[in-house]
């Protein structure tokens, strides 16, 4: 036992899908739990973080963290795992570039707040009471951790060794990523354990794409019945193939829906949305101001689509008010 | 924000944009110019990385219509702008601060009136808004 490497897995703000993603691999994580000790998995094991804090600096091997960043608790449980592990691994998308939950950057924290404690319609807070970080009950200091103005990628709050994405990410790259920290062979610090190519390239439906094409209005995948096997941008569907990291396993093209990101981009790119818009000027056919306003009109949401699972590790990253 | 002097980044394509100009003397009236082969070339990162690196504004200065040398490269740019003011917008980042004119001055008289303009502009706008920082996380971020 003590000879087996030890191994934390994690999660802050995340949904539970990711630790989910780990079940998934099915009878292969009985291979991995003989070969490691996990000391941490608060989905799935009754440890607490005071056995871990009890540990010393270093001792886990790796260190499996999922979520977002959004309160003083997360950050605090995802500092104390780096500083007791060698390696950390960013799993899935909130915890590689903020994930969905990032589009709160685009709303304040007072705004959520005012939503949640007054204005939704199922609120009833007749006081107005709102969290606080300390307050005293019967005679007792309670404490809560306390919400951050933005959501931050685990980047931002540690330093992080490996990302791998997805939302979730696939068993198939789990078990690479696994093995390869098991048998020691790693690449570099920072990479992100997945193919380094756009998801275009390994696509099923870039064989029928023609050379050119262009497109006269954006769709809603809802709005046609999209045909199978021809590429979504061709039918005026906004896929974010062109400019999203590949290796899911095309799990959403498989059931005929388009892209939405959640590899996040490809390597060297740091704001995926950005190349997504230079792809999709290049494919609107429209010269005059009128013909390109009713083109890209048919956005409805474009900072939504196009950032959808990184806006946290976007250029512009939050909204300024 | 008497004496405040927006931050403008002005590109422009070298195919209709002071090409017979000096453009060392021109450079030294236009803060942050930056002269360019073609406006297509400029990519929407580097529009979102000006914003992102504190400026107040970006203008694109870019060949008239049906004249660009690589026959669409200045309606890519009109595009992505159109698409890029929406994104800004949503950022809380007035779409003003991003334009695009597509026209013709190979002596480069008018680039410093026309930037003088857009900044005329950009001071009555004030700065762009700061991203409100968390106290303890901006240190880390």
């Amino acid at each position: 036992m003590a000879d087996k490497p030890k191994v934390a897995i994690c999660w802050l703000g995340g949904c539970g899908g990711c630790d989910e993603a780990v079940v998934d691999i099915n009878e292969a994580v009985l291979k991995v739990v003989d070969a490691v000790d996990f000391v941490l998995w608060p989905v799935a094991l009754d440890f607490k973080y005071h056995h871990v804090e009890a540990m010393k600096d270093g001792e886990i091997a790796l260190s499996i963290i999922n979520g977002n960043v959004r309160n003083s608790d997360h950050e605090e449980v995802a500092r104390l795992l780096r500083k007791k592990s060698q390696l950390v691994l960013a799993f899935g998308a909130c915890a590689c570039f903020g994930g969905t939950p990032g589009l709160a950057n685009l709303t304040t924290k007072e705004d959520i707040f005012n939503w949640v404690y007054r204005d939704a319609p199922t609120v009833v807070n007749p006081k107005g009471s709102r969290p606080q970080t300390k307050c005293t009950s019967n005679g007792r200091e309670l404490t809560l951790p306390e919400f951050f103005g933005e959501v931050y990628a685990l980047k931002h709050a540690v330093d992080v060794d490996y990302y791998l994405p997805g939302c979730p990410p696939p068993p198939d790259l789990i078990m690479n990523a696994v093995t390869a920290v098991l048998e020691g062979k790693l690449p570099p610090k920072g990479s992100t354990l997945t193919p380094h190519k756009a998801l275009c390239d390994t696509c099923p439906r870039n064989k029928t794409k023609p050379s050119r094409f262009t497109i006269k209005e954006v769709k809603r995948i809802h709005q046609i019945e999209a045909e199978p096997n021809t590429c979504f941008l061709v039918q005026g569907v906004l896929c974010l193939g062109p400019a999203t990291r590949s290796g899911c396993g095309e799990a959403c093209l498989n059931i005929n829906l388009p892209c939405r990101g959640c590899f996040g981009p490809v390597e060297g790119v740091e704001d995926s949305g950005a190349k997504f818009v230079s792809a999709l000027a290049a494919i609107v056919d429209a010269e005059k101001e009128e013909d390109i306003r009713k083109v890209m009109d048919g956005i409805d949401d474009p900072v939504g689509y196009l950032y959808r699972f990184s806006m946290p590790t976007s250029l512009l990253r939050k909204k300024r008010v | 924000m008497k004496n405040y002097e927006p931050k403008l980044v002005c590109f422009s394509c070298r195919f209709s944009w002071g090409y017979v100009a000096d453009e060392v003397s021109l450079a030294r009236q236009v803060k942050n110019w930056i002269p360019i082969i073609c406006s297509g070339k400029i990519e929407s990162t580097h529009i979102l990385s000006a914003f992102q690196h504190g400026a107040d504004g970006v203008l694109i200065l870019g060949c008239p219509e049906g004249d660009c040398h690589y026959q669409d490269g200045n309606f890519e740019a009109k595009k992505r702008v159109y698409l890029l003011r929406r994104v800004l917008e949503s950022y809380g980042i007035e779409k003003e601060r991003l334009e695009i004119r597509l026209s013709l001055d190979p002596e480069g008289k008018t680039i410093p009136a026309i930037v003088k303009e857009m900044s005329d502009r950009l001071a009555k706008l004030g700065p762009v808004k700061k991203a409100k920082e968390h106290a303890e996380k901006a240190s880390a971020v």
